[in-house]
């Protein structure tokens, strides 16, 4: 069984394994003389080792074996260059290195890519820059006309800019025409049209247009992909949009906006995608572009103006203008007066605004008076008094008004209170709820009593929250210690470093307030051991603690180091974890009364 | 429909803008307007039960000062080449022309029209050299603009050709 396999095998590639077995079924055939078969083999197949270990050799020596592929690899692409296979597994590595090419120099690949580019680019700059010489020439040509003088009448009777008045009328257009012609014939292979009417010989005007394009095309060295894109034909105007196999011609009336440009884009090269078989079978047979159709009517825009024609809206100002004069006639020395009469009412009742005369003067409505800063401005209440900024003069001092509501919305405006703060006024005393950092605080109680209407400040509320917060962080961080040590435990730092920072804002916050804290720090140790060792070793781990924040503590902490041994632990528990829970050192922040503080500041 | 694009292609004055007009219009005039650029018209015709839209594309003559555009020539279904009966040269001028134009478009149909045919007084190019025209493949029709002498023959014997063309 070996024997029959080994014999083909050692022929074809593996002397080795031929070796091994030759050996295993000499052994086997114990009886014969090794020595004696071993040179019959050589007398028999000599040769063919001889051509095998020259053939190892080759398959062993890489120099040579790169030189064999170097020689063959060319070959082997180029015959198979059409080879699907190939360029999937081509793709992946070609495309990795274009990147790493550009990552690390991209200049190369741009020199490569310059002239490819470079036309797109410049085609694209240049047909943007018309885009903008368009619209400004648009703006030149209407900013000095008799239609841009009713144009701004409307811009003031609709309250719209000018700007805006004027695009609404200059950017009306209407697509009028779509071809879409075949390249190079000029053959026509669709054409609608906007409404009944269209040209009676579409396909005549499809080959003069296609002439005239070859014609800029030949007269101009232009070269292919920068062809005619717009031509105008009296009052018309045709934008072409080209692709490969056809392009599409716009007949257009009146100015279109440059997005209308992409409109066709769009559809010309959604009709290639489309219609790639179409255009390569096509021998003049049109019909089997019919499909083509709603692409093209998708691009029969039409933009209308917003009004009637000018005429109708002039007829419509003027009439207006006599209505309105007719009634200001008729009704204005009844109706002002008690519009008037009404306006100073509303005035008078506002808080914040004092009216000292009200009258007419040289033939328009006065009011004087006083006004504060924060009231409303008596100009928003023209309006709902039917009156118009034109109708009355009014001169206003200023003052700060001592109304509450106005002494309120100052006091906002002086303190800035953060998110989260709100402000009540009540008998001048201005209270502050919610939370705000300390600092605020301090400012707004020194500030408050400085603002017209507020006599005091009562930040108790606010303060209390602040000062329970700072209380709470403090004490939530718990810094752990080694087993049987008072050393803190492994990876302790951010969290020691955290109680430091925690205590050091309390510090600052009682030197703020003037408020004294006395902050007990509790050692503890798990429940192994003896009370008698325990204890001793909590109270050090208090001390390590004290020691840390007694140089931040400041003259209002009182820093107490206690021990209480394994008495209060976090977790009852025996496994290694949870015991190492309870290696620790706890705070416990109480405020000092006020009495004992000043007792103990000063003693 | 099918659309098909011609051109006309000869030297100058040999005619092609009047075997258009003749041929879409029916109308001759003996006024010359050389031809400035490309005018492009249309004949719809019935061949072989087929309609077809031919777009005829007539090209300016060359003279020598400008020669044909071969873009004009580009999707052209096929040609009409004329030459004038009047003008000998103006044999080999459309023999010139049409070399470029297979150039461009390749064997692409087309119909050697000899114009003015109605001028027998001062035809220029007798039957040997016809014949020799004829024996290079080429279809040779005697037209007459003024008085429509196989114009309609001419196009329909191109229109027959392109139609045949795969
Ligand atoms: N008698 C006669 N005159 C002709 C005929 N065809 C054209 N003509 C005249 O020849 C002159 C030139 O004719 P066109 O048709 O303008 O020639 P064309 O080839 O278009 O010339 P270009 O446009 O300049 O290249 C005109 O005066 C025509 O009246 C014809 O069949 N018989
Ligand atoms: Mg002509």
């Amino acid at each position: 069984m070996s024997d029959a396999r080994s014999g083909p095998d050692a022929g074809a590639v593996a002397p080795p394994a031929a070796d091994a077995d030759s050996e295993s079924s000499a052994t086997r055939n114990a009886g014969g003389d090794h020595e004696s078969f071993h040179a019959l083999r050589t007398l028999l197949v000599g040769q063919e080792f001889d051509r095998l270990d020259a053939m190892h050799a080759r398959l062993d020596d890489r120099e040579a074996r790169r030189r064999d592929v170097a020689e063959v690899l060319p070959h082997v692409l180029l015959d198979h260059a059409s080879d699907p296979r190939f360029t999937h597994a081509l793709t992946p590595p070609v495309e990795r290195a274009i990147t790493a090419s550009v990552r690390q120099n991209p200049g190369p690949l741009a020199d490569a890519l310059f002239p490819v580019m470079g036309p797109a680019i410049r085609k694209a700059v240049a047909a943007a820059l018309t885009g903008m010489v368009e619209s400004l020439n648009r703006t030149l040509e209407h900013s000095l006309s008799w239609r841009s003088l009713a144009w701004r009448v409307e811009a003031m009777r609709t309250g719209k800019s000018f700007g805006e008045v004027m695009l609404l009328h200059t950017l009306v257009y209407r697509v009028e025409q779509v071809f879409l012609i075949e390249r190079p014939s000029g053959l026509l292979l669709q054409h609608v049209t906007e409404g009944e009417e269209g040209v009676r010989d579409a396909d005549m005007v499809s080959g003069m247009l296609t002439a005239i394009r070859d014609f800029v095309q030949d007269s101009f060295q232009v070269k292919d992909g920068e062809a005619l894109e717009a031509m105008n034909v009296g009052g018309l105007a045709v934008w072409i949009e080209q692709g490969p196999r056809a392009l599409i011609a716009a007949v257009i009336r009146g100015s279109a906006p440059h997005t209308l440009r992409t409109t066709l884009q769009g559809a010309i090269e959604r009709i290639h995608l489309e219609f790639s078989d179409e255009f390569e079978q096509f021998r003049g047979d049109t019909a089997a572009f019919d499909g083509a159709r709603p692409t093209l009517e998708g691009c029969l825009h039409t933009e209308y103006r917003a009004n009637a024609g000018p005429n109708h809206r002039t007829l419509w100002i003027a009439l207006g203008a006599i209505a309105v004069a007719l009634m200001v006639w008729a009704g204005f020395s009844l109706r002002a007066r008690s519009r008037w009469n009404g306006y100073v009412d509303t005035l008078r009742a506002e808080p914040g605004i004092v009216v000292v005369s009200a009258g007419r003067r040289d033939g328009r409505y006065a009011v004087s008076g006083l006004r504060d800063p924060l009231a409303r401005d008596p100009a928003s209440f023209l309006a709902g008094a039917g009156l118009t900024a034109a109708d009355v003069d009014g001169k206003w001092e200023t003052y700060h008004a001592a109304a509450a509501p106005l002494a309120l919305a100052r006091a906002r405006d002086v303190l800035q209170a953060p998110e989260g703060v709100t402000l009540t006024l009540n008998d001048g005393a201005l209270t502050a709820t919610g939370a705000a950092p300390l600092d605020w605080i301090a400012e707004a109680s020194r500030l408050a009593r400085l603002v017209p209407g507020v006599e005091k400040f009562d930040g108790t509320a606010v303060t209390d929250a602040a000062v329970r917060n700072l209380m709470n962080e403090a004490q939530a961080i718990v810094p752990l210690f080694a087993k049987g040590q008072s050393t803190f435990a492994e990876a302790q730092e951010e969290n020691v470093r955290q109680l430091m920072a925690r205590v050091g804002e309390l510090a600052r916050a009682a030197a703020i307030l003037r408020q004294g804290f006395r902050v007990e720090v509790i050692g503890h140790t798990d429940a192994d051991g003896v009370p008698e060792a325990n204890l001793p070793l909590s109270r050090a781990r208090a001390e390590q603690v004290v020691q840390l924040l007694t140089p931040i503590a400041g003259a209002r902490l009182e820093i107490v180091g206690i021990g209480v041994g394994s008495d209060d632990p976090a977790v009852t528990s025996t496994l290694e974890a949870d015991k190492q829970r309870n290696r620790r050192v706890t705070l416990k922040v109480t405020s000092i009364p006020a009495t004992a503080t000043s007792r103990s500041v000063q003693p | 429909m099918i659309q098909k694009k011609i051109c006309m292609l000869g030297t100058f004055g040999v005619g092609k803008t009047s075997l258009v007009s003749q041929y879409v219009r029916s109308i001759f005039s003996d006024k010359y307007l050389s031809t400035v650029g490309v005018k492009v018209d249309k004949k719809e015709v019935v061949v072989d039960n087929q309609r077809v839209n031919l777009v005829l594309w007539d090209l300016y003559g060359e003279d020598g000062f400008q020669t044909i555009q071969q873009s004009y020539l580009r999707g052209t279904s096929g040609y009409l080449l004329v030459a004038d009966g009047t003008r000998f040269d103006t044999l080999a001028a459309a023999r010139d022309l049409q070399k470029r134009a297979v150039a461009v478009v390749g064997k692409a149909p087309f119909v050697l029209a000899l114009n003015k045919a109605d001028l027998e007084a001062e035809w220029q190019i007798d039957e040997r050299t016809l014949l020799k025209v004829a024996d290079e493949g080429w279809t040779v029709v005697r037209t007459s603009a003024r008085t429509g002498l196989g114009v309609q023959q001419a196009f329909d014997l191109l229109t027959r050709a392109m139609l045949e063309q795969p």
